[in-house]
């Protein structure tokens, strides 16, 4: 067992000074490892969905005082809470997971401003923000104020009144929270819309009805945990190719030591191209906005 | 350190690569940024597919361009390209 632990790790004749971990075949190994790990996950998300997903910190009020906080830094008005608006966010959110996409407008040729007509809310000026799978909201609000379009609508002078949607839901059989913004201007004052006079509880927005039963919609953002499948893809991803880093760190300077002529690829490109996929993999941010 | 013994011997070859691989550190961390998920992702395909790019070229300099080596780089530049699809979200 020793001998063939060494024979993995440690460059010597009888493996011709190469670690067997290095060699093509075992890389093809790593990768079908991988990869069989993939179809597990994938797996579980088609024959159990909601077990694998995110778990996120954000809630309505926080998307609210972060989105006021943003524009009064630019000396503008704060957007007043709408609970119509709101609504027409969350219709939109569970009509995202009821029909399994990601876009502002659905399959079926729905734009964003059918909702803000079917939850009764009539406009003159209106736009809308779309996030999943961030973890904070800090993180969430970073995103949308570093994309210029996202960012537009967050400080858009000519707006007046916001919604907001935080729904878990189960989106591609991943579980996830989406976030919905919409924005508007009422079309006249005598709208009939029900404007709330306080701040939102941090878990006031309801979806009007759940769509989906086997779904947890609703108003809590703040999710039970879960196990995120990127989180377990980046782990995996990060033991194997630190494996595979420590092995060449030691096989190159056994052979460099060694001075050991052989016929393979340079190791201390490899140790460059790999450390910086590490760093790449360790540091990628989740999250995507739309 | 023994391991700069092999730089030395190709100071150029690896100084494009150092310099091809801290371009997509900086980009990378660039688009991260601003939040961009599929940017970061796009970054470790061009990255990986530089990489093996960079690999025929040095062992071509080298004159020891096999197959079993470019298979070797193949891999490794295969594996970041399924890493970064399955770990950088959808």
């Amino acid at each position: 067992m020793a001998g063939f632990l060494s024979l993995l790790f440690i460059p010597q004749e009888k493996n011709n000074h190469r670690a067997l971990l290095l060699r093509p075949s075992f890389l093809g190994i790593f990768i079908a490892l991988y990869l069989l790990n993939q179809s597990i996950i994938q797996s579980l998300t088609v024959l159990k969905p909601g077990i694998l997903g995110y778990s996120s910190e954000i809630t309505a009020q926080k998307v609210l005082n972060q989105t006021n906080s943003e524009r009064q830094k630019l000396g503008l008005p704060v957007l007043e809470y709408n609970d119509t608006l709101s609504q027409s966010a969350a219709a939109k959110a569970n009509d995202m997971f009821s029909n399994n996409y990601w876009s502002h407008n659905s399959p079926a040729g729905k734009t964003p401003w059918d909702f803000f007509k079917s939850a009764g809310y009539k406009y003159s000026i209106a736009g809308e923000n779309l996030a999943k799978d961030f973890y904070d909201t800090d993180g969430l609000i970073k995103a949308w104020m570093n994309s210029p379009t996202h960012r537009d609508n967050i400080i858009n002078d000519k707006y007046q009144e916001i919604g907001i949607a935080v729904i878990n839901g189960v989106l591609s059989g991943v579980k996830t929270t989406l976030v919905v913004q919409h924005f508007a201007t009422p079309l006249n004052t005598q709208v009939a819309v029900k404007k709330q006079t306080t701040a939102p509880s941090p878990d006031v927005v309801t979806a009007p009805e759940p769509l989906i039963s086997t779904q947890s919609l609703g108003t809590s953002a703040v999710t039970p945990s879960l196990i995120s499948p990127l989180l377990i893809s980046k782990i995996i991803g990060t033991i194997i190719f630190t494996l595979i880093l420590g092995v060449l760190i030691i096989d190159s300077y056994i052979t460099l030591k060694n001075n050991t002529p052989r016929l393979t690829g340079s190791s201390a490109s490899h140790i460059g191209f790999l450390l910086i996929i590490l760093m790449l993999l360790i540091f990628g941010r989740q999250g995507t906005i739309f | 350190m023994v391991i700069f013994k092999e730089i030395k011997k190709h100071p150029l070859n690896y100084l494009i690569l150092g310099v091809i691989l801290i371009i997509a550190a900086f980009v990378f961390f660039y688009f991260r940024q601003n939040f961009d998920a599929h940017d970061q992702r796009r970054v470790v395909y061009v990255t990986s597919g530089i990489y093996l790019i960079w690999s025929l070229y040095h062992h071509y300099r080298r004159g020891d361009l096999q197959f079993s080596i470019i298979l070797e780089y193949f891999l490794l530049a295969l594996f970041a390209v399924i890493i970064a699809l399955t770990t950088l979200s959808p």
